[in-house]
């Protein structure tokens, strides 16, 4: 049995450095969208983003889904997270040999950020956005709720941080799932997207 | 337990400034130093001193328990009359502690012997948590050190676990520290991190930049409103601030909390021996207004200790330590043999507190070196260990940080 972490936080940033990581962070300006079509219609009227990178934004989005989506062994855990009827099997999401007993969240949005075209080091531009349990809207990781899948904010850059793959991983079990827990928490905290 | 002498990193220098940790080097000494290491067994490791360091915290807390029912007790350990109630108030309310370091004496056999906790303000965080961490990897990728090895050290992840257990995801953390002091500084930062990973926001301001608001909410450098605020600053000295006054309608949850106030303090040493005395991994203590007295030929102690001390009256003779019940890097130490004053701290910073007596325990020599071992406590189990090492016999601030590992 290892007496040692697995990792470990190495770097002293200084006072200066640390105090502006943390409360000094970059804020994005972000816009989410319910599908591609409403990004488009967006675009024309002079939004945020162009029609080009709407395209590009739910390509990055789609293949995070297909990676990175929150994966259950049972369809029923699935619904307890994100609600009845938004859930759907692996097979069915992923167009190349998705597994007929693992259950995925199915997309209801994407949050794109308007570090579009520079993101790296582990951020994404985009993230999909699914159903959460209590009728709102949450990231891949499950660390921030929204309040609409529509609509226009500032948020913290942690909020494009790259979720971690789950595909081809042991599907999550019901305890895994259970342990995940605070949802609503940060939704508050954050105000979210509104109309 | 054995020191070796192992190679230091070629790179140790570059290494040490790319990441930070600017003390290596203190007073124009190695603090941080590599040119040797001390071995363990796992079996010594885990049965000698996790096990008995998280005993030692549950003993602790049952102590607490006592100590804050108890106004007599709590004015013995100097806890101001004002301030009483918060502490006890902090204790009932089951404030959440989320680190300490024990110093022991321990030699690779025989039980490990409690010198003294540090539960409140315990620095050198970061160099045995991560530092340490890293040296362990660098030594075994260099093939000075055996594949296999470990480190008792699971410090960064338990202080993770910790934070997520207490706080929900993105609660705000606000930590403190005297301003432009390195080596607190790093510990505090080591700390944040862990909070950050954890899922918490992690806000630094330093210490004297804190406000209080019209409302008498705490308030950092930026005034933003404090919900929980990490300080590195001890509660001895906390509770005779001017803001002390603020701290019970604040608000604000405080980490370590208030009831470390009678934990980090050797005033708890007298009373974990009264409640458990003959433990193994206890040594004989009593306050020394009970039995100063008896500590000269002929004297006597106090009736109320009398039967407590008698087992130990002729080991107390023939050598112990008068500790002020605070005191930081072995400030007002003093070593008695025989009725003679053999060793003594030069810093008298805390000399105009009371002290306790403790039996004298002598350190294990290793190459003209005395270890103590910091046994890191993360909620209530102990989660790793750093090694301090000094040639004198009162372990003070020139004292150096070994690395360690286990190996069979």
């Amino acid at each position: 049995m290892r007496k040692r972490s697995r990792t470990v936080a190495l770097t002293i940033l200084g006072a200066a450095a640390f105090t502006v990581a943390g409360c000094r962070e970059e804020q994005v300006e972000a816009q989410a969208f319910p599908d591609l079509a409403s990004c488009q219609a967006a675009a024309s009227d002079g939004g945020l983003v162009t029609a080009g990178e709407c395209d590009q934004a739910f390509a990055e989005a789609e293949a995070l889904h297909v990676e990175a989506a929150p994966r259950y062994d049972s369809l029923a855990v699935c619904e307890e997270q994100h609600g009845a009827g938004n859930c759907g099997s692996e097979e069915e999401q992923v167009s190349n040999g998705g597994s007929g007993g693992i259950f995925m969240p199915l997309l209801a949005g994407y949050l794109i950020g308007s570090m579009l075209g520079r993101a790296g080091g582990g951020m994404a531009a985009s993230q999909p956005m699914y159903r959460n349990a209590t009728g709102g809207f949450t990231n891949a990781a499950g660390t921030t709720n929204f309040g609409s899948n529509a609509g226009r904010a500032q948020m913290g850059a942690q909020n494009f941080t790259r979720p971690a793959a789950t595909a081809g991983r042991a599907p999550m079990t019901s305890a895994t799932a259970a342990s995940r827990g605070g949802f609503g928490g940060a939704g508050a905290a954050r105000g979210g997207f509104g109309g | 337990m054995r020191k070796i002498t192992l190679p230091e990193r070629p790179d140790l220098a570059a290494k040490a400034a790319e990441v930070g940790f600017t003390f290596a080097h203190m007073h124009g000494e190695p603090y941080w130093d590599e040119s040797s290491a001390y071995q363990f067994t796992l079996a010594q490791i885990e049965d000698d001193l996790e096990g008995p360091a998280t005993e030692l915290h549950a003993m602790t807390r049952e102590a607490v328990n006592r100590i804050v029912a108890d106004p007599a007790l709590m004015d013995r350990l100097g806890i101001p009359q004002a301030h009483q109630a918060l502490v006890a108030d902090s204790w009932a309310r089951g404030e959440p502690e989320i680190y300490g370091r024990m110093d022991l004496a321990y030699d690779g056999t025989g039980p490990a012997k409690l010198l003294e906790y540090n539960a409140d303000t315990p620095t050198s965080l970061y160099e045995s948590a991560a530092f340490q961490w890293q040296w362990l990897e660098d030594q075994m990728a260099a093939g000075h050190l055996p594949k296999g090895a470990d480190q008792f050290n699971g410090i960064h992840e338990a202080l993770v676990e910790r934070y997520r257990e207490l706080f929900p995801p993105d609660t705000d953390i606000h930590f403190t520290a005297v301003a432009d002091n390195a080596e607190d500084y790093a510990t505090v930062e080591a700390m944040a991190w862990a909070a950050r990973e954890a899922g918490m926001g992690a806000h630094y301001s330093d210490l004297d930049k804190l406000a209080v608001s019209k409302d008498g909410q705490f308030l950092d450098a930026d005034d933003r409103v404090i919900g929980t605020l990490f300080k590195l600053y001890p509660w001895e000295d906390l509770l005779t601030d001017d803001f002390a006054r603020h701290i019970a309608k604040s608000g604000c949850l405080f980490l370590e909390p208030a009831w470390k106030a009678v934990v980090s303090n050797k005033g708890l040493l007298p009373i974990l021996w009264q409640m458990f005395p003959g433990h193994p991994n206890l040594l004989p203590a009593f306050f020394a207004d009970d039995v100063a007295d008896a500590l000269v030929a002929g004297g006597q102690p106090l009736p109320a200790v009398a039967q407590a001390f008698a087992p130990v009256a002729e080991q107390f003779r023939a050598a112990h330590v008068v500790k002020p019940i605070f005191s930081r890097e072995g400030a007002g130490v003093v070593i008695v043999e025989g009725g003679e004053v053999t060793d003594a701290s030069e810093n008298h910073d805390y000399d105009g507190h009371a002290r306790i007596v403790q039996a004298y325990h002598a350190l294990p020599e290793f190459d003209g070196f005395r270890p103590v071992i910091g046994a890191w406590i993360v909620g209530s189990a102990c989660a790793g260990i750093g090694i301090r090492e000094d040639r004198a016999r009162i372990t003070q601030d020139l004292s150096r940080f070994k690395p360690h590992f286990i190996a069979e």
